[in-house]
């Protein structure tokens, strides 16, 4: 393996193992080797933040642990990101999203994992925090030009919302611009469905995976018109 | 004073009764109402923070209304947080969030002291609901207070994130925050037990939904079990709640000695009735959003005929509950289509008969 590749998967299993220094050390090196920050985020950091998600999957981690493997990732993202080409981008879509809590209480760690998966995913996240009306998210998205809002929410009662932001969205003609993906504690994929979002997932990495492959096919299905 | 018409017996009768062996009309039953005893009685969510007469009032009018087996205080999970200092949103009309943990730091955390029961924030108003509940239908109904498990209180006193990060990073600073949690819990339930209820417990984070069964034995688990066997040396039973999936920890729980634990929709009944069921009585699980708030009177039948098909056999006896307090708008012919097909099928069970209902509300379904 070059050197390299020894740096990419020590970035991974930094985030993995939880592990700060390590994490710091990798991600220095590979930059004062003047390797590709967008490929060392890519093949590095989101590489271990995806088997993170996985583990969550099969039970061997938890929550306590996931929020601690984002910070190693953040931690690593914080040296690499000066160094991004700004070119890097061009040509792709710039993946936004907007995301929050309709109304929330302890579960809105949902909403948390969902974003740092989305970031893991190559998301730009704006994360509009709690108790979010549905004007606030039509700004947001317009503000920012999201291809992606994402909503979630405890509280049944607000579940009514989730619906009116959609037929607000239709409203201000950015309905079809955007994937609205909706998560949370009483949410089904059938509600999901029914109240007319692109996408659900029970779980958030498969929700941040799902989010952009809807957002890609969404691009393509427009670049093809 | 509007009466179930299908109430036979007071819950206590029923309760009394069926311990003796003797005859009763059905299964107890507890479709969890929470907050939504707002909407039965026509008050404000928000008076509750302020009156206990509303509280009170609001319990009674829902339990007169159903005719369900046991009239609870809780209005949300935040009232003792709050009493040591964490900020609560307390929206007009819906169930309080919390805004702001007690402490933001860790250094903090010697500013913690445990709460007052008889002065701290809302903890007055809801003392004084419980003896209203227990000198107006106490001798009708088992009357319970809510408390938090010691580790979710411990999560609402530094924060979700940072208190789940510690738990791997700082585990002092955990068992720290556990400890004053729970001598905040002791003040409260002896409060309680004082006027005459019994507790019940509401451990959310603990589910292993959120923390694996790994953490929970290190930092819930101890703390928990030193609040159940308080309250039991006090000689009340304990009824346990946990959201989410929980099978990784019924073992733990059973062996706590709660009188009954309480399982969400994503755990099942017949797996919690062969692991635990020959220890404590098992209490769920109806989905509360998808049936209760969204289902048809039909899906609420059929699911909560499921429940007593999986778990009418329990050893220690199983009561048909919701899997979760009900969201505040659950459509009030839901909750009552639970009372009535817990009716229908009266008891002892007979579950050839349970097994034709489930096939004709089948039938309509289908």
């Amino acid at each position: 393996m070059d050197n390299k590749q020894t740096l990419l998967s020590q970035m991974a299993e930094a985030v993995i193992d939880m592990d700060e220094d390590l994490v710091e050390q990798a991600a220095n090196e590979y930059v004062e080797q003047g390797y590709d920050a967008l490929e060392g985020i890519t093949n590095g950091l989101s590489a271990g933040m995806e088997k993170v998600g996985h583990l969550y999957e099969e039970q061997e981690y938890y929550i306590p642990e996931l929020l601690i493997c984002s910070e190693v990732m953040y931690a690593g993202m914080d040296i690499l990101k000066p160094h991004l080409n700004r070119d890097d981008a061009d040509g792709k879509v710039k993946l936004k999203a907007v995301v929050g809590v309709v109304e929330g209480d302890t579960h809105d760690i949902g909403k948390n994992l969902f974003k740092i998966m989305l970031e893991t995913q190559g998301f730009e996240v704006y994360d509009l925090g709690r108790d979010v009306s549905p004007d606030r998210f039509i700004e947001k998205a317009k503000a920012v030009d999201a291809n992606l809002v994402g909503m979630s929410t405890l509280m049944t009662t607000t579940m009514r919302n989730m619906e009116i932001t959609i037929k607000k969205l239709e409203e201000e003609g950015l309905r079809e611009k955007l994937v609205v993906m909706v998560g949370g504690g009483p949410i089904s994929y059938n509600f999901a469905m029914k109240i007319g979002a692109d996408g659900y997932e029970a779980e958030a990495s498969k929700a941040a995976e799902t989010g952009k492959e809807l957002v890609l096919k969404k691009y393509s299905a427009v670049m093809a018109r | 004073m509007e009466r179930n018409r299908k109430i036979q017996m007071t819950p206590k009768e029923r309760a009394a009764a069926m311990a003796k062996g003797e005859g009763v009309d059905r299964l107890p039953c507890n479709p969890n109402v929470a907050n939504g005893v707002a909407r039965v009685y026509g008050c404000k969510i928000s008076d509750f923070n302020t009156s206990a007469r509303t509280l009170a009032d609001a319990q009674i009018a829902s339990y007169r209304k159903f005719g369900y087996d046991g009239v609870r205080v809780f209005t949300d999970l935040f009232p003792w947080p709050e009493a040591m200092g964490a900020k609560v949103i307390c929206p007009e009309d819906n169930t309080a969030d919390l805004l702001e943990p007690a402490i933001k730091n860790e250094k903090d955390i010697d500013r913690l002291i445990p709460l007052n029961p008889y002065k701290d924030g809302r903890l007055p108003v809801h003392l004084e609901a419980m003896k209203y509940l227990v000198d107006e239908v106490g001798d009708e109904v088992g009357c319970s207070a809510a408390i938090i498990g010691p580790f979710t209180f411990a999560c609402f006193l530094l924060g979700i994130d940072n208190t789940l990060k510690a738990c791997i990073k700082n585990p002092e600073i955990v068992h720290k925050l556990c400890k004053i949690a729970l001598e905040s819990s002791i003040a409260y339930v002896d409060a309680a037990m004082a006027i005459g209820l019994g507790p019940t417990i509401s451990e959310p984070m603990s589910s292993c939904t959120v923390i694996s069964p790994r953490i929970f034995r290190k930092f819930s688990q101890p703390y928990l079990k030193q609040l159940v066997d308080h309250i039991k040396s006090n000689g009340k039973g304990v009824v346990m709640h946990i959201c989410g999936q929980t099978s990784g920890i019924w073992q733990d729980i059973a062996d706590m000695g709660v009188a009954g634990f309480s399982i969400d929709n994503v755990a099942s009944i017949v797996e919690c009735k062969e692991k635990i069921g020959s220890k404590c009585r098992i209490l769920g699980n109806v989905d509360p959003g998808t049936i209760m708030y969204m289902g048809s009177k039909d899906q609420v039948r059929l699911e909560t005929l499921k429940g007593i098909r999986d778990g009418y056999d329990s050893p220690m006896g199983y009561t048909p509950m919701s899997g979760c307090s009900l969201p505040i708008d659950t459509p009030l012919e839901n909750i009552q289509e639970m009372m009535d097909t817990v009716a229908d099928v009266g008891y002892p069970v007979n579950i050839e008969r349970v097994n034709e209902l489930i096939n004709d509300v089948k039938k309509r379904l289908a």
